[in-house]
């Protein structure tokens, strides 16, 4: 092998590994540094406070309104993200035109801006004139105040999740259901099983892999909401809507708050980390079935 | 037109050996069949010798030349694989005149080479097509066409045929015997299918567990092997193998070593209207296969199961039968495997003139 | 009921409690009638799925050629008697839109470039190719790939800000001028060329870079378009990341200026506001209805891999 050829494979992975070197596995390090130091971005110096960050955080009420937020936000995201559309998936895993028509309508906000989505359902769920309160009216429930009121903020902000994520969600099911072989529905038929049974102890398993990979996608996805808050609630009314990332935006580009902000973002990074880690872990202890 | 030799050629992958000192020269012009059984490096060789892959140890001379350190497009060697490896982003016009782009040949040589070529593989018609709109058949002449374009010194093809079905693959056969009396070229060919080996090569290299076991012709190969797995994996089916000493009366000489005695299933005669004189065997008939022609049937006896093949006579239905096999057609070989000589065998000077072993 | 378990039950029926799938004597008429039923049940759901996802957008339409008091009218009238098309003059007027466009494309289009010059031919030395230390860098990219930029946008900001990249093309470009998700997403395809294809070409006397522009890169062409919608997508929808490093209007996208028309004309001119939306969505969603198959198969295809 002459010296080039030794090389050539470093010299074409070397422009990707050092963009990713320098803006994403660099600024992971810089940030961790940063969480140890009271900084303000426009002192010259930063200040090592050591673990003091964090041991504020945790004692901060609003920190801890936000970590649950967030959680309460992710867990009625991905449950019923991800139940909704499982169900979506056998219900129009079929062929043909009109539900061809379907699977792209449910589609359609995977691939519309975050900026759109929330400016049309801010509109929407606009507590004088919304097109939502009108439509409940019509069922003959009184107007609810959707973003405005701490009680149902959150719980609208999942409703534009899940309307966002449904569709996309759903067409992966159904690539998932597709890539099972078409004999084994046979083999199940033959064998006089019931449709419950079929789908519990044959599609369901077969699924397990897509189901998991959506479970995690959703998770983190969720865990780092950020487009909604800023454009429909500010993380308002009185923090019912304030999560992760917002609270990390807000402390570092409001607040100047450089470390205290890191220390947030090494959470965050914490988090997103385990759960990468569970999915990896159970990726290759699961058994796989194709 | 080239003679290829592999001179003590060894190939390690990692600690795992597939090849060991292997010592082979393929003559000038010759159509060289390597068979064996999958795993046994035949593939390997066919490899090293068009240089995808590099030998741990050893010497590869093409027409005289040390070819090591030559990479795979300077051997002047061409290559037909077994899933054709066409390019499927090309046309077969494009198949066809990229190595003789990459070789600089001028535009107006390369469009008599491609029309030439063409007309002797009959693809003419096809020539903008891609290999995805083509047939089997025909995208293995575009794999032929490819090769043969660039008037190699050696071909080199790896199981051509095996992803034809039986009749194409008969036609195709026939088109390659014809190709290399015209062509002339050195053909190395690699194949499973001892038939498709038989039936093709004029000089045939049986390969086992990365060594030869016999470089010979089709027929030496039939008439002579030199071991038990040459005898074994030549010929369908297969010679029947015993033990010497499972045959009672079957008396060799002790000096020659023989422990194996075998005999191919169309020496044996069932039920002899005449004395044989040789090994003589009693048994049930297990099963028939009759194939019109010929009948093929398995016979047990007490020194095992084995085979006998008729041509042209009515099958047998008696259950119980007396197999003879004349003493020329039996072949002894010795523990390890290897043919010994040995003058022995029945009886010769008993009277009877006959020897009943295994019968019951 | 399929015909393969009519034809099984017909072979069991003296199994003990072996049940027949299909009472016999069962007014076939009813059983069609029901079965219509059904049918039209499964309609009428599949419409109102329809109607769920579809009208917040003829909503939004709706509203985008309405005066601001007709927005406040119930019930709706869904098709404006005299639509004010001048709303789509107000919003365009309520910033540089031309520029923001302009941005939009210039960024998008960028870091599409640099990702398929970055990602091809890492993707193909991961595929094809054994070298020391391979191994730790795939890992690498593993790491990447799972690295929201939500997550840093933080140390980015500071490290742009020393480079004085910030309110700049090329810091809004340069994070992204390489793809994890696309080394990841090419390395599958080229993974799965036969290598007797490479050795093919090799006996043709190719030259590696031959083999890599003439045969590998052609055959991963599905591929590379699937990457390409999706990559444009994302980063001409992307919000986030332009909204955290600009402070002003020089290197601002259209999404930006879609939500600061809320800030310029107010909360409540909802019409001005949902004009500004059409601008922003009607170009995805046109595409969205020409090139369905391939932009569902763009953003499923990272599910099924």
């Amino acid at each position: 092998m002459t010296v080039w050829e030794r090389l050539r494979p470093y010299s074409m992975v070397a422009p990707a590994i050092i963009v990713f070197a320098m803006f994403f596995i660099y600024p992971i390090f810089y940030m961790m540094y940063l969480s140890l130091f009271d900084w303000n971005f426009v002192s010259p110096t930063k200040t090592f406070v050591g673990i003091q960050n964090f041991v504020d955080l945790l004692s901060e009420p609003d920190f801890r309104k936000v970590l649950s937020n967030t959680t309460l936000y992710t867990v009625l995201t991905v449950t019923l993200t991800t139940g909704l559309s499982l169900f979506m998936a056998i219900w129009l895993n079929r062929s043909g035109f009109f539900y061809g028509l379907v699977q792209g309508a449910i589609f359609s906000p995977h691939i519309i801006s975050l900026v759109s989505i929330s400016l049309l359902w801010s509109w929407l769920m606009d507590p004088e004139y919304g097109l939502l309160n009108w439509v409940i009216g019509l069922f003959g429930f009184g107007k609810l105040e959707w973003l405005s009121h701490p009680s149902t903020s959150l719980i609208s902000l999942v409703i534009v999740a899940v309307w966002k994520g449904l569709g996309y969600n759903t067409l992966v099911f159904i690539a998932g259901l597709q890539s099972i072989p078409q004999d084994i529905y046979e083999a199940a038929s033959l064998d006089r099983s019931r449709p419950w049974t079929t789908f519990t102890r044959l599609i369901l398993p077969m699924l397990s892999p897509t189901i998991f990979f959506l479970v995690i996608i959703n998770l983190i996805g969720s865990f780092q909401v950020f487009e909604t808050i800023a454009i429909m609630t500010q993380g308002g009314p009185v923090n019912s809507t304030n999560t992760l990332v917002y609270y990390i935006y807000e402390a570092g580009f409001r607040f100047f708050k450089i470390g205290y902000a890191s220390a947030a973002g090494v959470i965050l990074l914490f988090i997103v980390g385990i759960l990468t880690i569970v999915y990896f872990r159970l990726l290759s202890s699961r058994v796989h079935y194709r | 037109m080239a003679q290829i030799e592999l001179i003590g050629i060894c190939k390690k992958y990692k600690e795992e050996t597939v090849i060991q000192d292997l010592n082979l020269t393929i003559r000038d012009g010759s159509f060289t069949v390597l068979v064996g059984p999958s795993g046994c490096g035949k593939s390997t060789t066919l490899r090293m010798v068009a240089g995808l892959e590099r030998q741990t140890a050893g010497d590869i001379l093409i027409d005289g030349q040390r070819v090591n350190d030559t990479p795979p497009g300077l051997r002047d060697v061409a290559m037909v694989f077994q899933n054709y490896a066409l390019y499927p982003t090309m046309t077969v016009r494009g198949n066809i005149e990229f190595g003789l782009k990459n070789r600089g040949v001028s535009r107006k040589e390369r469009e008599r080479l491609i029309s030439d070529i063409s007309e002797i593989v009959g693809l003419g018609p096809y020539l903008d097509k891609k290999p995805q709109n083509l047939s089997g058949g025909q995208r293995q002449r575009v794999a032929l066409a490819r090769a043969m374009v660039k008037q190699p010194k050696v071909f080199i093809l790896d199981e051509p045929l095996s992803n034809l079905d039986a009749k194409l693959r008969n036609q195709m056969r026939t088109e390659l015997i014809q190709l290399h009396e015209r062509l002339g070229t050195t053909f190395v060919y690699v194949t499973h299918d001892q038939v498709e080996a038989m039936s093709m090569g004029d000089e045939i290299v049986v390969m086992n567990e990365g060594a030869v076991q016999q470089a010979d012709s089709p027929m030496k190969l039939y008439e002579q092997p030199a071991n038990l797995f040459t005898a074994q994996f030549i010929g369908t089916p297969a010679m029947n193998i015993m033990k010497v000493g499972d045959i009672k009366g079957l008396r060799v000489q002790p000096e020659s070593g023989a422990y194996h005695v075998g005999f191919r299933p169309e020496h044996a005669q069932i039920n002899p209207d005449t004395p044989v004189e040789g090994l003589v065997l009693e048994g049930d008939i297990l099963t028939r296969e009759s194939l019109g022609a010929e009948h093929i049937y398995q016979i047990r006896s007490k020194a095992g199961a084995f085979f006998v093949k008729t041509f042209l006579k009515p099958l047998v239905t008696a259950e119980r039968v007396r197999i003879a096999v004349p003493h020329g057609h039996l072949y002894y070989f010795s523990l390890n495997g290897s043919r010994v000589e040995t003058s022995g065998g029945a009886n010769e000077k008993t009277p009877s003139r006959q020897l009943i072993a295994g019968g019951v | 009921m399929e015909p393969a378990n009519r034809a099984f039950d017909g072979h069991t029926v003296a199994v003990p409690g072996g049940r027949m799938l299909e009472a016999p004597g069962r007014p076939a008429l009813l059983r069609s009638a029901a079965v219509l039923l059904l049918k039209a049940l499964n309609v009428a759901a599949l419409l109102l799925l329809v109607l769920i996802f579809a009208m917040p957008f003829v909503w939004m339409l709706s509203t985008s050629l309405k005066t601001l008091p007709e927005t406040m009218i119930f019930p709706p009238e869904w098709i404006p008697r005299n639509p004010v098309w001048s709303n789509y003059a107000s919003a365009w007027q309520t910033g540089p839109f031309l520029h923001y466009i302009t941005n939009s494309a210039v960024i998008s289009v960028s870091i599409l470039l640099l990702q398929m010059l970055t990602i091809i031919p890492a993707a193909y030395a991961f595929a094809r190719y054994r070298f020391v230390g391979s191994g730790f860098l795939f890992s690498l990219v593993m790491v990447t790939l799972m690295i929201p930029t939500q997550l840093i946008f933080l140390p980015v900001y500071l490290e742009l800000s020393a480079f004085k990249l910030l309110n700049t093309h090329l810091g809004l470009i340069l994070p992204f001028a390489s793809s994890a998700f696309g080394i990841f997403l090419l390395r599958q395809a080229f993974r799965q060329i036969p290598e007797e294809l490479v050795e093919a070409s090799r006996l043709d006397q190719a030259k590696e870079w031959k083999i890599i522009v003439r045969i590998m890169v052609p055959m991963v062409k599905p591929v590379l378009v699937t990457f390409a919608l999706f990559s444009f997508i994302a980063h001409w929808n992307d919000y986030f990341w332009p909204l955290v490093m600009t402070t002003n209007e020089t290197a601002r996208t259209l999404p930006i200026g879609i939500a600061k028309i809320r800030e310029v004309e107010g909360g409540g001119t909802w019409n001005i506001l949902m004009a500004g939306n059409v601008i922003l969505v009607a170009p995805i969603l046109a595409a969205f209805f020409l090139a369905q198959k391939h932009i569902i198969k763009a953003f499923v295809y990272n599910g099924v891999k």
